[in-house]
């Protein structure tokens, strides 16, 4: 038996190696630092980041390989299951990293996001900011690849701020508007603000249960809940869902989306559109215990309903409102946030879903476990949006950027490449067959559909899921509107497209992207289900 | 709920509010003594009213105030600031690695050879990460007073 504090020992010297990509990101921050001091240079800045970009990614593929693990030293998907008998408190991964789980997943889906803002950042920024920006996109990066990883949490609130920060800087660093500063401060102020709430819900996770390590807090609370459910840990879970609520847009704490995105950056805002999402979502499931064996207990279970209908009424909600809204809009930044409001709302039911696994009979493990559909919803999501957000950027060049639905007026006869991206991003945000749109809301809602209705939620997953396919429809109008503004109309005036062709590219890999994964959704969603730890279910 | 846990020390006592009652008797004695000053101070009975000039005036440390406090800074002294606390911060940041890993005292042998090289190294990236940001900042003249 090795003693608990050998076992730290291990962990703390040789916590390093999971971090090994990240780490290639942050140097290359710093070494992009340094140039924004000595050779500030717009082509500079995004080549040492798309470099560093590769570094980071020829690592995490490295460490990916089975046989070159032991030559390397290196680990990545070893378990620390059980290495420290006889101490309840310490069962599973010690680590303040845990090896498993979505971890690799979400590091590849920081790594390409971060290849693609990069690209963006080109048309984005001047020769005296580029450095700057780039460096603070691959902070964000490293610190979105890091949620997927954390396990406790210290490492958690961390890397969700390491992604937060940088942000404050980006939403500030191309515009000097009077617009753009009120979206900074207003999301500086709103974030700082959630991220209060977050640490004062984990103070009280820390009280419960006497440890910040997070699979020994799941542990903790299920020995403890088996009877019933300790009101102070349901004031935590509020706490951190509302704390988390905010990143991820969902209905009471979505207010200052619009706002942001209106008057933000379009490279920034795609960024705050697509990376808080997958961070929160990625945090949510941690806390809420749903990526930890065995899944049929949760933390929360003997609520019986209470932490599931949290969910259900959040998804409900979000999705209703933000469809609702996003078609009252007139400005297409703002109508993309209230779009991306209601897909976030999309996505919880997937966490619904998984609220309901601990019901699963013997046997009988359903299609969809949840959060294998949102990993895959999440991926998709940031295809169609990222693309569209790109397509802004390229039309942004000149002196009246195209901003309100009005300006997109006949721009498949002004810009037919644009004009095409966009069209395919919002047939898949709107869901049409063959798009990755479909895929994943199909997933999603098969999922709710599946899901067992013995439990205590019955047969709510499935009102759920009519209700996403409602709200669908209704996401139909203000997107086909759209479509139908840039094919009938006339053009009113030329877009200019001063800034080069590099974000119309980023654009066209997004929608090119969106239709393969759509076309053939098989190897994106095997990963997803292998990102998710399943062996337990059902048992 | 907290159940005692066993460790390599010995099993430790599992968490107990009521082993905190020393905190609470010093919170009270700090509420008292709050309490009891802002009341005898500002009480229309308790406190002697002799108002004068002088006595009316805001103390600045034995300064007479000159103007209006509520005025707008230059946003210069809000740069040094940040940056005063953002190095002074880093500095003592310095003090407990010194200390604890290469203290005479509380350190066994053992944990030195597991974790000297790895905590020397944190350090240097900590310092070579302070260095940038030093450069940075003054490449781009934040410590020119202009």
């Amino acid at each position: 038996m090795k003693l608990l504090r050998d076992v730290h020992q291990e962990f703390l010297t040789g916590a390093y190696q999971y971090v090994l990509p990240e780490t290639v990101l942050l140097g290359t921050a710093c070494v992009l630092f340094v140039l924004a001091i000595t050779v500030p240079r717009r082509a500079v800045a995004v080549g040492v980041g798309l470099l560093g970009v590769a570094g980071a990614a020829a690592l995490a593929a490295l460490v990916g390989v089975e046989s070159l693990r032991g030559v390397l030293g290196w680990q990545e998907l070893s378990l620390f299951w059980g290495t420290v008998e006889g101490t309840p408190y310490y069962p599973r991964a010690l680590s303040p990293f845990d090896p498993t789980g979505p971890a690799a997943f979400v590091r590849w889906v920081a790594l390409a996001s971060a290849a693609l803002f990069t690209l963006l950042a080109y048309a984005e920024t001047r020769d005296d900011n580029a450095c700057e920006y780039v460096a603070c996109l691959l902070v964000a990066a490293a610190g979105t690849s890091l949620v997927g990883r954390a396990n406790d949490l210290v490492t958690l609130f961390l890397s969700l701020e390491m992604l937060s920060i940088p942000t404050y800087v980006l939403l500030y660093l191309p515009v000097r508007s009077r617009d753009g500063q009120e979206s900074a401060v207003k999301y500086f102020v709103l974030s700082i603000l959630s991220s209060a709430v977050m640490l004062f819900g984990f103070s009280y996770l820390y009280g419960l249960t006497g440890t910040t390590n997070l699979g020994a807090i799941v542990d903790t609370l299920n020995d403890a809940h088996k009877s019933q459910v300790g009101p102070m840990a349901l004031v935590a879970i509020v706490l951190v869902i509302a704390g988390l609520g905010f990143r991820l847009t969902l209905v009471p704490f979505h207010f200052y989306a619009p706002d942001v995105y209106e008057g933000g950056p379009t490279g920034v805002v795609a960024q705050l559109a697509f990376i808080p999402k997958v961070a929160g979502f990625i945090a949510l499931a941690r806390v809420l215990g749903m990526l930890y064996p065995p899944l049929d207990q949760l933390p929360f279970d003997a609520s019986g309903t209470l932490i599931p209908m949290t969910l259900w009424v959040l998804a409900a909600v979000t999705m209703t409102f933000g469809n609702a809204f996003a078609l009252l809009q007139t400005n297409l930044k703002r109508l993309l946030a209230y779009s991306g409001i209601a897909h976030a709302g999309y996505m919880l039911i997937g966490f619904v879903v998984a609220s309901t696994l601990p019901d699963v009979v013997n046997g009988t493990v359903p299609s969809q476990v949840g959060l294998d559909s949102v990993l895959f919803y999440l991926v998709t999501y940031g295809l169609m949006t990222v693309g569209s957000f790109a397509v802004l950027v390229h039309l942004a060049g000149g002196e009246h950027p195209v901003e309100t639905v009005d300006d997109l007026a006949g721009l498949a006869k002004t810009h037919p490449w644009a004009a095409g991206a966009l069209a395919v991003c919002l047939f898949s945000l709107l869901g049409l067959p063959l798009s990755a749109g479909f895929a994943g809301k199909l997933l999603l809602f098969v999922g709710a559909f599946d899901a067992p209705t013995t439990g205590s939620l019955k047969t709510m997953a499935r009102i759920l899921a009519v209700v996403a396919v409602v709200n669908s429809a209704i996401g139909a109008v203000y997107y086909l509107r759209l479509v139908g503004v840039m094919t009938l109309r006339s053009p009113l005036k030329v877009a200019e497209t001063s800034r080069g062709n590099v974000a119309l590219v980023v654009a066209l890999i997004c929608a090119a992207a969106t239709v393969a994964v759509g076309v053939y959704p098989k190897p994106l969603a095997d990963a997803a289900r292998a990102a998710i730890p399943l062996r337990d279910v059902g048992r | 709920m907290p159940i005692p846990v066993m460790t390599p020390e010995g099993l430790e006592a599992a968490f107990d509010l009521s082993a905190y009652y020393p905190a609470l008797i010093y919170v009270l004695v700090i509420v008292g003594m709050a309490v009891g000053i802002v009341a005898s101070s500002h009480m229309p009975f308790l406190k002697p009213s002799n108002k004068t000039r002088v006595k009316q005036m805001t103390y600045e440390s034995g300064m007479d105030p000159i103007g209006n406090a509520r005025m707008q800074f230059d946003v210069k002294f809000y740069l040094i600031a940040i940056l005063f606390l953002v190095f002074d911060v880093e500095l003592l940041f310095l003090y407990p690695w010194a200390v604890v890993a290469y203290g005479a005292d509380g350190t066994d042998s053992a944990w030195r050879t597991a974790f000297g090289p790895v905590v020397f190294a944190e350090i240097l990236i900590f310092l070579a990460t302070l260095g940038i940001a030093y450069a940075y900042a003054w490449r781009k003249g934040v410590f020119q007073w202009r």
